[in-house]
């Protein structure tokens, strides 16, 4: 009642201090991006809406305090209510009738074995989960199925009456892996075309429903599989496993420089046991030296999307089927996969802002073109 | 890296033409009988030598594409009413292969 005399804000005013706030990785501001919704002014309480690209973004709180800050500094503002939402954009152009419902498609990927490549991707998965979006793990290792042991998903998938699989949930996410179809004792020996038809049902058969985010775990190295998946669906962007060795940055780049071939964006590149922090003092040792992983992302012209350190308690959690960013949350690992999901969600929403910028018609071509 | 061009739009312009919209802006009419002698596959060049085993007297003028497929987001297949099923056409080569008068004057002139 006594607010009423004094002169209300303007909404016109509200709009202007907002549009100096910018979000850093789409270089522009969050009103010319239409962050800004249901803008609300009462007397002197305003209350509005930011809704980014994606709930995993890494300056989502940042963002948040700016604009309760730049408001709140509005003469007659008394009260600023800012919620921060999400609607994750879409990278992924389906090109036939498979995996419509899915926004983005993430291929997880090394030169080598050995580099925590499933690891990686499990907590990515868990990363991205976490923040709030709907996630898929697609195990397509499909020689070295570690997905089910790892996130702790157990039992056969169900198969509905239209005969497509069902992925098991696990920590919130949908798991289809080879894990799940052979037991833990059978050695899994395919031939080229098998994996290829395998793969084909992984993508095609299995009941993903709407995801914002399916993170597809490729075997290690160059070769059948992740060719099979690059031609069969279009990937939204590939991250590229590394450790600091010289030896897997040298693979790592064989690995980026195929996906170049099949034009599949590299969002970036992360180094994996990058350096090991002792739990006792807190110092930090770089066993296998440090930083290759970051030079190789500059020479190769690819964003460096974090460096994630050896932690003992990676291993345990992972074998017992409850990856670090579950268990362990706060630890220096977990904190460093968080992190990475973050740039891995930024990355995708500046290519799909780019993207929109470049291309602002329909796809280039919906689907096959049958011959008249 | 040289700025890579992609396809804007693909689609049948004629009873035996395939046309491309690249993002640069350049439009290349392809006649369907050219694409289909410049088919890159293993049966139709030497994958070792790089040289063609199919010899072009081999292909009928009145060949036709059956269907074209997007080959996830680099390639077409293209399935030909000859039988012939296993060509991919990257979009490096189809912009290299470009027929207009332009880009064929580009090519045959010594590369420097």
């Amino acid at each position: 009642m006594f607010g009423r005399s004094k002169k209300a804000v303007e909404e016109a005013a509200v709009l202007a201090v907002l549009k100096t706030v910018e979000d850093p990785d789409l270089h522009r501001d969050i009103v010319s991006l239409g962050f800004v919704k249901d803008l609300k002014i009462d007397g002197g309480s305003v209350a509005f809406k930011v809704e980014l690209t994606t709930p995993a973004c890494p300056v989502k709180e940042q963002l948040k305090a700016e604009c309760e800050r730049k408001v709140r500094e509005l003469p007659g503002v008394e009260d600023v209510v800012v919620e921060m939402t999400a609607q994750v954009r879409r990278m992924h152009e389906p090109t036939g009738p498979v995996l419509q419902g899915v926004k983005n498609i993430i291929a997880v990927a090394s030169g080598k074995g050995g580099v925590g490549k499933s690891t990686t991707a499990a907590n990515l998965a868990l990363g991205l989960r976490q923040s709030g979006a709907t996630v898929g793990l697609l195990d397509a290792d499909v020689y070295g199925p570690s997905m089910a042991l790892m996130m702790g998903a157990e039992g056969r998938p169900d198969v509905t009456a239209e005969r497509k699989l069902v992925p098991i949930m696990a920590h919130g996410v949908k798991i289809i892996s080879m894990g799940f179809l052979s037991g833990p004792n059978t050695p899994v020996i395919w031939r080229g075309p098998m994996v290829h038809g395998l793969l084909q049902q992984f993508l095609k058969d299995v009941e993903w429903g709407t995801l914002d985010y399916l993170v597809i775990d490729l075997p290690p190295g160059t070769g059948d599989a992740q060719l099979s998946i690059s031609q069969a669906i279009t990937l939204s962007g590939a991250v590229i496993v590394t450790t600091p060795q010289d030896v897997s940055l040298l693979d790592a780049r064989k690995g980026l420089l195929m996906f170049r071939q099949l034009r599949v964006p590299v969002l970036g590149i992360v180094e994996n046991m990058s350096y090991f922090v002792c739990p006792h003092c807190g110092e930090r040792t770089e066993i296998f030296r440090h930083g290759g992983g970051k030079k190789a992302s500059e020479e190769l012209g690819v964003p460096f999307l974090g460096e994630i350190p050896i932690d003992p308690a990676v291993t345990p959690g992972g074998d017992r089927g409850i990856p670090i960013v579950v268990e362990h949350p706060e630890s220096p690992a977990a904190k460093a996969f968080a992190a990475f999901a973050k740039q891995v969600a930024a990355q995708l929403s500046v290519l799909a802002e780019s993207a929109a910028a470049k291309l602002p018609h329909a796809p280039i071509m919906p689907g096959p073109i049958e011959w008249k | 890296m040289a700025v890579e061009v992609a396809p804007t739009q693909i689609r049948q312009s004629g009873p035996r033409e395939l046309e491309i919209t690249w993002t640069d802006g350049h439009v290349s009419t392809y006649p369907v009988t050219y694409l289909r002698r410049s088919c890159r596959c293993a049966s139709c060049i030497d994958e070792w030598t790089g040289q063609q085993i199919l010899r072009p007297d081999q292909v009928s003028e009145n060949v036709k594409p059956l269907r074209i497929d997007p080959v996830g987001r680099y390639a077409l297949h293209i399935a030909w009413s000859d039988g012939h099923t296993s060509g991919i056409y990257t979009y490096d080569h189809l912009r290299n292969i470009c027929p207009c008068p332009a880009c064929a004057a580009g090519r045959a002139a010594p590369q420097s």
